[in-house]
């Protein structure tokens, strides 16, 4: 199997001069394609600053980054920008979607930075929000749907353009643990249906319980990297 | 994509969007209307000042504007003028006699300035024609008539009827005297026009001033259209070849009133360039305000992969449809505005007193805008132009947002 990301002796410091946090102190992670990953850990334990640093969003003081064995961590903004686009999805706490966009053309976005021409575009687009639950809802704006679905259109944004790692920080922080649960079986059958790599950050006993690798983070380190249950 | 969503996002804040749009549209409004409405008043004046006188183009022995001399002529006036005539833009040429003189009454003298004209082509291009209060104007078979500013038939005591003696020197230095009388008074509102000008019949004048029948002291050509200037003098100054004439365009005539136009247009851009000021800092803010409030929504675009050039280019788009909606609303109400006031005019009678002049023209108490076309574009031009450079600053903002932090 392929490696999809490699991450090697990542720090990362935070303030200048007076009081320095050290968010990151010394990480090394490899994740495998197709794997399902939770990353737990307190508040303030550097889960969202290793998701960034990964997702090209953020730069490490030290160490670095491989995607698909392309380093990341030196690379200029606009290449950075490109891989983002092209093989990483995002998936936020707080949704993150263009408010004044629907939920098809939320999805569609990336695949129009892409130049995807519009036959396909539509046809994949259709097929993503059919796929995580939101047929009908094509064309609400954001306001219009409820957390969990305003969350399904942004799996739908993340997975549309077929990326090779999604990273979702603590995606079912703001619905309701009836809604993170269907959330969770959602990317869990995104990932094991379409084989898309999936690493997540959570406080969630729920959503840990859901992971086939679980990666406990403690005062930016990994104190803890298991495979709980086999399914 | 870009376009969709900055007209979307344009949208979002209706209420502040409007609100620039209207500030755009109102400054326009305002500096379209009056810069029309003083460009209306510089063409009526200058209209009537250049009717009453030596029209667009005047011709004259080139020493005349240094020294005004009875005896500095120009001939060969009929042959020129039939010319003159011929050319298409011209609309009218008229012959003038000037000189000075005394008038004498009964009730004492005043220093004057005698202006030999052909009665029937005033009556068609002149303001003055038209001001006569008492009596009537002058006609081509009078001699020895003569009419006069109210002011100065009051100081010497004149009615119509009455005897009148002018006193003045002919072109060859004698001494002349001449008895009229007084066919008309006029007033114009123009205190110095109407305490000082005497009015007589060219033929008459001729005589009186000692000119040949085919001399004048000016021979000035009044145009259709006042942009033809130009290209008239230079088809006129060939006609001149090899004669002491020279070809004057009005303002060489009327310096006076030349310089306070240009003095007052640069008052009115120093006072449009303050409003302008005014309105583009609602813009900036407007334009800041939304990439502030919206910071988060570009640091997602950016983590999804965008190009920072493309959001550049989205608010570009919205500063464009900001400023093309607002100023094209301004340019129409201005425009309509401006326009409506060139048709049918504004009678300013009750707040503004009779008798205010520019350079000694009376300023007509009902006054029509001038709209013209460069009005338009230059001024809705400048504050497009300037929305657009003003946009190069939110979208600087772009480049410094910082992904990581602005997603936290
Ligand atoms: N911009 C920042 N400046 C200073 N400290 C920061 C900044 N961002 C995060 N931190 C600190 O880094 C540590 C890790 O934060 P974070 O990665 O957000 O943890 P988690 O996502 O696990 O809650 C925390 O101590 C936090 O206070
Ligand atoms: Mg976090």
């Amino acid at each position: 199997m392929a490696k999809i990301v490699e991450v090697s002796s990542v720090a990362k410091d935070y303030g200048e001069g007076g009081i320095i946090t050290h968010a990151l102190r010394g990480v090394d992670l490899v994740l495998m394609a197709g794997e399902f990953t939770s990353m737990a850990g307190p508040s303030g334990s550097g889960k969202t600053t290793l998701l960034n640093i990964i997702g090209g969003l953020d730069r490490p003081s030290s160490g670095t980054v491989h995607i698909e064995g392309i380093e990341i961590t030196q690379l200029p903004g606009t290449q950075l920008s490109r891989i983002r686009r092209d093989r990483i999805g995002f998936i936020f706490q707080s949704f993150n979607l263009i408010p004044v966009l629907t939920a098809f053309e939320n999805a569609e976005y990336v695949l129009m930075l892409q130049n995807v021409d519009k036959e396909q575009r539509v046809e994949r687009v259709m097929r993503v929000l059919r796929e995580v639950g939101l047929e009908g809802l094509e064309h609400r704006f954001p306001r219009e749907l409820s957390g969990g679905q305003q969350q399904r259109v942004a799996i739908a944004r993340a997975i549309a353009p077929e990326p090779a790692l999604v990273l979702a920080d603590e995606p079912t922080a703001n619905v309701d643990s009836e809604t993170g649960r269907s959330l969770m079986e959602l990317m869990r059958r995104l990932n094991e249906e379409k084989g898309i790599t999936f690493l997540f950050s959570t406080h969630d006993r729920a959503v840990m319980e859901r992971a086939r690798r679980l990666i406990k983070l403690r005062d930016g380190q990994i104190i803890e990297d298991t495979e709980p249950r086999n399914l | 994509m870009i376009v969709r969503l900055a007209w979307r996002s344009i949208w979002r804040n209706k209420r502040r969007t409007l609100i620039t749009m209207t500030s755009i549209s109102l400054g326009l409004t305002i500096a379209i209307f009056f810069t029309a409405l003083v460009e209306g008043v510089f063409r009526q004046v200058v209209n009537e000042a250049i009717r009453m006188q030596a029209g667009h183009i005047t011709l004259e022995n080139p020493e005349y504007q240094t020294s005004p001399a009875v005896d500095l002529r120009i001939g060969g006036v009929e042959n020129l003028r039939r010319r003159i005539e011929g050319i298409e833009a011209v609309e009218q040429t008229k012959l003038l006699i000037w000189g000075q003189g005394v008038a004498n009454s009964g009730a004492g003298g005043v220093g004057v300035m005698v202006m030999g004209v052909e009665p029937s082509v005033e009556m068609k291009t002149s303001p003055l024609a038209q001001d006569i209060v008492a009596g009537a104007y002058l006609a081509d078979s009078d001699d020895r008539m003569v009419v006069l500013g109210g002011h100065l038939a009051e100081q010497l005591k004149l009615k119509l009827g009455s005897k009148i003696v002018l006193t003045t020197n002919n072109a060859q230095g004698q001494l002349v005297e001449e008895l009229c009388r007084v066919k008309g008074i006029f007033r114009t509102g123009s205190d110095e026009i109407d305490g000082y000008l005497i009015q007589i019949p060219a033929t008459f004048a001729r005589r009186v001033f000692g000119l040949g029948d085919d001399e004048a002291t000016q021979l000035g050509v009044i145009l259709k259209r006042p942009g033809d200037q130009a290209v008239v003098i230079d088809a006129i100054t060939p006609m001149v070849a090899g004669k002491d004439i020279a070809v004057l365009p009005w303002q060489s005539i009327l310096p006076e009133v030349a310089s306070f136009i240009r003095l007052r247009r640069t008052s009115n851009g120093v006072f449009q360039g303050l409003l302008f000021v005014i309105i583009l800092f609602t813009i900036l803010n407007t334009l800041l305000m939304s990439v502030i409030e919206r910071e988060r929504e570009f640091a997602v675009l950016l983590a999804l992969g965008t190009p920072v050039r493309q959001l550049k280019g989205q608010l570009f788009v919205e500063s464009a449809c900001i400023a093309c909606l607002g100023g094209l609303a301004g340019m129409v109400l201005g425009g309509s505005l401006a326009l409506a006031l060139q048709i049918w005019g504004l009678d300013l009678a009750s707040i503004m007193p009779k008798g205010v002049t520019i350079s000694g023209f009376a300023v007509s108490t009902t006054i029509h805008a001038n709209l013209t076309p460069p009005i338009l574009y230059w001024i809705g031009g400048i504050v497009l132009g300037a929305t657009l450079l003003l946009s190069f600053m939110p979208m600087r903002r772009i480049t410094q947002v910082h992904i990581a932090e602005t997603l936290r």
